[in-house]
This record gives C-alpha cells, sequence and structure tokens, in this order.
C-alpha cells in the first residue's frame, strides 16, 4: 500500500512537472517579446526623449523671453500653445516608454537578471514615483504651460535616467554574455 | 568585419561631403534644405555624383545621410533666435519678395519634407514648430503694428 501511494505521489510529481514546462514554453516566448520591447523603450528614452540637448530647446525660457521682445501678442500666445503641445508630448512618450520598462521588471526581468528583492522594491518604488511624476507633469503642463514646473522636468529627467541606467544592467547580457547583481539605488536618489 | 571598412568608407565619404561641399553652406539651414534636396523623394535614397564617383554609390547615399542626421541635430539643438536669424538669411538667398516667401512657406510647409526619415519624431515636430514660430515672427516684422498692441518687435 505504501509503495503504491509512493509510487503515485512519484508519478503526480511528474505530471506536475510536465504541466509546468508546458506552461512556461509559451511564457518565455512572451519573455522575449517583452525583452524586445524594453530595448526599444530604454532605447527610445535615451537616445529620443532624454537628451538635454532636446529637453533643454523644449522648455528653453530664452526662446520665450525672444518670442516677448520680438512679436506682437497673438504670437506669443502661438509659441506657448506649440511648446505646451511640445511637452505634454514629451511628458506622455516619457510615461509610456518608462511603463514598458516597467511591464519588462515586473514580468521577465528576473528570467534574464538576477536582482535580489531589495533592488526589485527599490526599482519598483522608483518606478511608482516616476509614473507619478509623469503624471503631476502632464498635469502642470496642461493647466500652467510649458514653464510652470521646471523643477519638475529636471526631477522626472534625473528619475528617468536612473530607472534608465538600471534597466541598461539588466539588458546588458544583450551585448555581452556577463551577468551581474545590479546595485542597490543609493539613499535619497529618489525625486 | 566586413562592414567595418565600408563603415570607415562612409565616415571618410561624410568627412569628404562636409569638407568639400556642405562647409560652403554657412548654415545648418541651408545644409539641411541642400541634403534634402540630394534625396530622392520616391525612393528616399540619396545621390551626389561626385561622391559617388570617388566612393560608391552606396557609401555616398550613407554619408549623405549621415550628415543630413547631423545637420537636423545642429538645428533642432538651435535657440528661437538662431533659427529666425537663419530663416531670414535664407529667404535673402533667394532672391524672393518677403511676402512671397514667407506666404509660400506658411501654406506649402516645404520644411516638412527636409527632414531625415530616422529621426526622433519628437525633434522633428520641434523643430517644425520652431519654423512655425519662426515664420511668424518674420511676418509680424513686416506687418505694422498700432502703439500698444504688444512687444514692438526689434530688428
Amino acid at each position: 500500500m505504501i509503495q503504491l501511494i509512493l509510487f503515485l505521489l512519484i508519478g503526480a510529481l511528474l505530471f506536475l512537472s510536465l504541466i509546468f514546462l508546458v506552461w512556461r514554453s509559451p511564457r518565455a516566448e512572451k519573455g522575449s517579446a517583452a525583452l524586445v520591447e524594453a530595448r526599444q523603450a530604454l532605447v527610445a528614452l535615451q537616445t529620443g526623449l532624454l537628451p538635454m540637448e532636446l529637453i533643454g530647446r523644449i522648455f528653453a525660457r530664452e526662446d520665450l523671453e525672444y518670442v516677448r521682445s520680438q512679436a506682437p501678442a497673438p504670437v506669443c500666445a502661438m509659441f506657448l500653445s506649440e511648446r505646451k503641445v511640445i511637452a505634454l508630448a514629451w511628458a506622455a512618450q516619457i510615461r509610456k516608454q518608462v511603463l514598458n520598462l516597467m511591464r519588462f521588471h515586473l514580468g521577465s526581468a528576473r528570467f534574464y537578471a538576477r536582482l535580489t528583492f531589495r533592488t526589485e522594491l527599490a526599482l519598483a518604488l522608483q518606478f511608482a514615483g516616476l509614473l507619478l511624476a509623469c503624471r503631476a507633469l502632464q498635469i502642470v503642463l496642461y493647466v500652467g504651460g510649458p514653464y510652470a514646473a521646471p523643477r519638475i522636468v529636471g526631477a522626472t529627467v534625473a528619475t528617468a535616467a536612473q530607472v534608465c541606467s538600471i534597466s541598461e544592467q539588466s539588458l546588458a547580457f544583450l551585448n555581452s554574455a556577463q551577468l551581474g547583481v545590479l546595485p542597490v539605488r543609493p539613499r535619497g536618489a529618489s525625486l | 568585419m566586413s562592414s567595418l571598412p565600408r563603415r570607415l568608407d562612409v565616415q571618410e565619404a561624410a568627412e569628404d561631403l562636409r569638407h568639400r561641399t556642405l562647409s560652403a553652406l554657412p548654415q545648418s539651414l541651408d545644409r539641411l534644405i541642400y541634403l534634402a534636396s540630394m534625396r530622392d523623394y520616391n525612393t528616399g535614397l540619396y545621390y551626389h555624383d561626385g561622391l559617388a564617383a570617388r566612393f560608391s554609390q552606396e557609401v555616398a547615399c550613407e554619408a549623405l545621410a549621415d550628415c543630413h542626421r547631423e545637420v537636423f541635430r545642429q538645428l533642432v539643438a538651435c535657440s528661437l533666435e538662431n533659427v529666425v536669424c537663419q530663416m531670414e538669411a535664407y529667404m535673402k538667398s533667394t532672391h524672393t519678395s518677403p511676402g512671397e516667401f514667407l506666404a509660400a512657406w506658411r501654406k506649402l510647409e516645404p520644411y516638412r519634407v527636409a527632414v531625415p526619415v530616422q529621426v526622433d519624431p519628437l525633434s522633428a515636430q520641434l523643430l517644425f514648430s520652431t519654423f512655425k514660430i519662426a515664420l511668424a515672427i518674420l511676418e509680424a516684422r513686416l506687418t505694422p503694428h498700432p502703439e500698444g498692441s504688444g512687444a514692438s518687435p526689434r530688428r
């Protein structure tokens, strides 16, 4: 009787292992898609949205002063409206790409990089803070215009750069076989 | 390994283009328009006979595309004041009347086809917006404003 139970248990374990393997296979495929998405999000942030020359131009106060000194009021209004649209588009793009990176970290990062629980928690908090900052920035830009929140812009850019840096390390195995434990974020580096 | 010498060829061709051709064009806006004019709108490929004869058509095409993207980035980084100055100088160089030039640029928006293909859409949007404002500023300079209706344009 005991032998029968033992064999049944071994059989059940093998069956469960089989189910686990079948279940994991499409998940791995999904993971590779998330990986590509994360890589694209990282490139979009680092090369398209976070370069200082672009941010400096979008929020350049000297441009506003120049328009005020050179053009009549309707042109000033047009300038502010145009820059507001671009600033809002920039904030929306940052939020979208950060969400893509967050999805990768939530779903697939642990398959590719060895993340400690502490690092994951710190990263989760950083993502949450960044998404909140992006939303706040969108509201402030919408209500107050492109020059209403230079500090939030600065803080958002700094945190986004930190998140990019950590994500780059998570995705570093794509460039080299090197896999390492991610460094824990320094204290007091939040928004 | 085979792409390494080719990349070096492209860099050499781009340097040649900068030195011989682009250096004769003083401003980024002139260069952007010149480089866009070297592109076939149907294929998106760039053509430059001199460069192709010295290197190869493929290398010339890539060198022109590289320079186009570089000039685009330079122009995006320019201040509004700088863009207005560049546009004014370009307008003068075309020898058309300022009114006609500004009206045509406002209606046709030719700068929209002057940007390289592989650029960040937000940067392109920012540049288009800057051109639009620059045109409005130049137009405002042409039309007289009654006293007290806003800022008096300085020249």
